[in-house]
């Protein structure tokens, strides 16, 4: 019953699937990530990006904490299309 | 076209306004953005009787702060999410404005953990610091009948403002054991902890169970002697011994599913009862919100004591990319003086560098003072050894610094 609790609620991830990923091999965030999709959703995973790392501690010998290979992207917060034509091309880095 | 200024300070919490102020005061053009519609961050739910002082009502002390920053001309920039902070230093809001500065300050806060349990996602639960805004700032009741899961500063603090608003909280409850809720849902851990809390808490509770819990052996006894019934403080039972293994309810919450822990530790699956409530708080403690300090591509360090992943800092709240400090609880968790205090040291190093301050290091030492002070007279401590996690900082500072 547990392991149908909700993690990624976005992309409606749930902790079976992140276990089922690990379980299979996924030895990275960022490889739960792109296998599950949990934290690629609008909130870009605010919630369950420190969830993600508690189950793969939990559930793995890997050091999360020094592990962590997920990064934050520009836009940190969701924006719409129009004003981010407004930002205008001199924002690119 | 971007707007510029000597200083763009991003949150306008306890931090980022004492920055502010203290900045415009030598001077320096300051703008200052937040998310929300008012100044004061996490500082306008906060509302308590101090141990031998007066009430700290956070709303007000956010106004003066407001009314002070206004006469100052600090330019505000509410409602605007930052989304990204580009070199060296553009700051993108998200209705298309930009600002520019060579200074920025980066007080974002802390956010809230979530500890899942069977039913987490159910309407009608939320996390314990939404149940304070809605109480403390909005005047609403998050719910009639309401139950806490996850016992701590926050957590009892928060029961406190919900029985003030009239809410009946019906019980604060252990999480059970799980992935994410670990050492929060073991009886002896958490008595433990708490007692490690309690040395100049407001709270009845804390000192308490901080009489009952500075021994290992009194902890255990502490536990075995716990009732299972709980204990009440101000007429909310705290249970040490009963988890929450279950919120019952499909479109809405309609009851939680609760289990006693026995002395081992084990939950006791045939004794589960159904309690009915409207609501349920989840409290799993605070981390610091790093994210733009990540974007902006400071180097990071992991340390426990403060909360988690947070920017490296040097003694001047300076990140290893020149230009970007931090304050407050993005460096680490805190409470509202503590906050305040480390945003009026980096306005006061800001200030410096831009060229403003005539005695610059008697007023930076000050303003370290202050925070050392502050420290250690707080109240409310989110992490009993927060102390040691400032030094580890600067350690990690001063070795970066000889590589
Ligand atoms: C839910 C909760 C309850 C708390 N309760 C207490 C309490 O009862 N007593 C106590 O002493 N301490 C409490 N604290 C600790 C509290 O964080 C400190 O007291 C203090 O408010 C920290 O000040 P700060 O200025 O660092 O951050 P905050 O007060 O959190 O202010 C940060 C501000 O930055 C804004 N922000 C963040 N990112 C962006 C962005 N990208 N764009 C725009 N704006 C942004 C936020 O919306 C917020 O307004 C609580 C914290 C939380 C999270």
């Amino acid at each position: 019953m547990i392991q149908n609790m909700l993690i990624c609620r976005c992309e409606e991830v749930l902790l079976a699937d992140i276990v089922a990923s690990i379980e299979n091999g996924a030895g990275t965030l960022k490889a739960i990530k792109m296998e599950t999709r949990a934290g690629m959703g609008i909130c870009q995973g605010r919630t369950c990006r420190m969830l993600l790392e508690q189950v793969m501690d939990f559930h793995t010998d890997i050091n999360v904490q020094e592990a962590n290979n997920l990064s934050y992207n520009n836009p940190v917060r969701p924006i719409s299309l129009a004003n981010l034509s407004r930002s205008g091309k001199d924002s690119e880095p | 076209m971007p707007m510029k200024y000597d200083l763009v300070i991003i949150g306008a919490g306890p931090a980022g306004m004492g920055a502010a102020i203290i900045a415009a005061s030598h001077g320096a053009s300051v703008a200052l953005v937040d998310e929300n519609p008012v100044p004061g961050g996490k500082l306008r739910g906060q509302v308590y009787k101090e141990p031998k002082a007066n009430w700290w009502i956070g709303q007000e002390i956010a106004r003066n702060m407001e009314k002070e920053i206004k006469q100052l001309g600090v330019t505000c920039f509410l409602e605007r999410e930052v989304w990204a902070i580009y070199p060296k230093w553009k700051i993108m809001l998200n209705n298309g404005e930009q600002l520019e500065s060579d200074y920025v300050v980066l007080a974002t806060g802390a956010i809230e953990k979530p500890i899942p349990i069977p039913g987490w996602t159910t309407p009608g639960v939320m996390a314990i610091g939404a149940a304070q805004v809605m109480a403390n700032i909005h005047r609403v009741k998050p719910g009639n009948r309401v139950a806490i899961i996850g016992i701590d500063a926050l957590s009892l603090t928060i029961a406190y403002d919900l029985k003030m608003a009239g809410v009946d909280v019906v019980g604060i409850y252990l999480p059970p054991f799980n992935e994410f809720s670990l050492d929060k849902s073991n009886p002896l851990k958490m008595i433990a902890y708490l007692s490690s809390l309690s040395h100049l808490a407001p709270n009845p509770i804390l000192k308490l169970l901080g009489k009952l819990g500075k021994q290992a052996s009194v902890q255990k006894l502490g536990v075995n002697y716990y009732p299972p019934f709980g204990m009440r403080v101000w007429g909310i039972p705290l249970h040490l011994r009963k988890a929450v293994v279950q919120i019952l309810g499909d479109e809405l919450v309609e009851a939680i599913k609760v289990t006693t822990i026995d002395r081992s530790g084990e939950l006791e699956t045939k004794q589960e009862k159904r309690i009915p409530v409207d609501c349920v708080c989840i409290s799993g403690g605070l981390y610091p919100l790093v994210e733009l300090a990540n974007v902006a591509g400071c180097a990071f360090v992991y340390v426990e004591d403060l909360g988690g992943h947070i920017p490296l800092y040097s003694d001047e709240m300076e990140t290893t990319q020149s230009g970007i400090f931090v304050a407050g609880n993005s460096t680490g968790v805190e409470g509202a003086k503590v906050a305040m205090a480390q945003g009026e040291l980096v306005g006061a190093i800001i200030s410096n560098r831009l060229g403003l301050l005539k005695h610059g290091t008697e007023l930076i030492k000050q303003a370290k003072e202050k925070v050392n002070v502050a420290r250690k007279n707080a109240v409310i401590k989110f992490h009993p050894t927060i102390e040691s996690g400032r030094e580890k900082v600067l350690h990690l500072w001063n070795e970066k610094a000889v590589k």
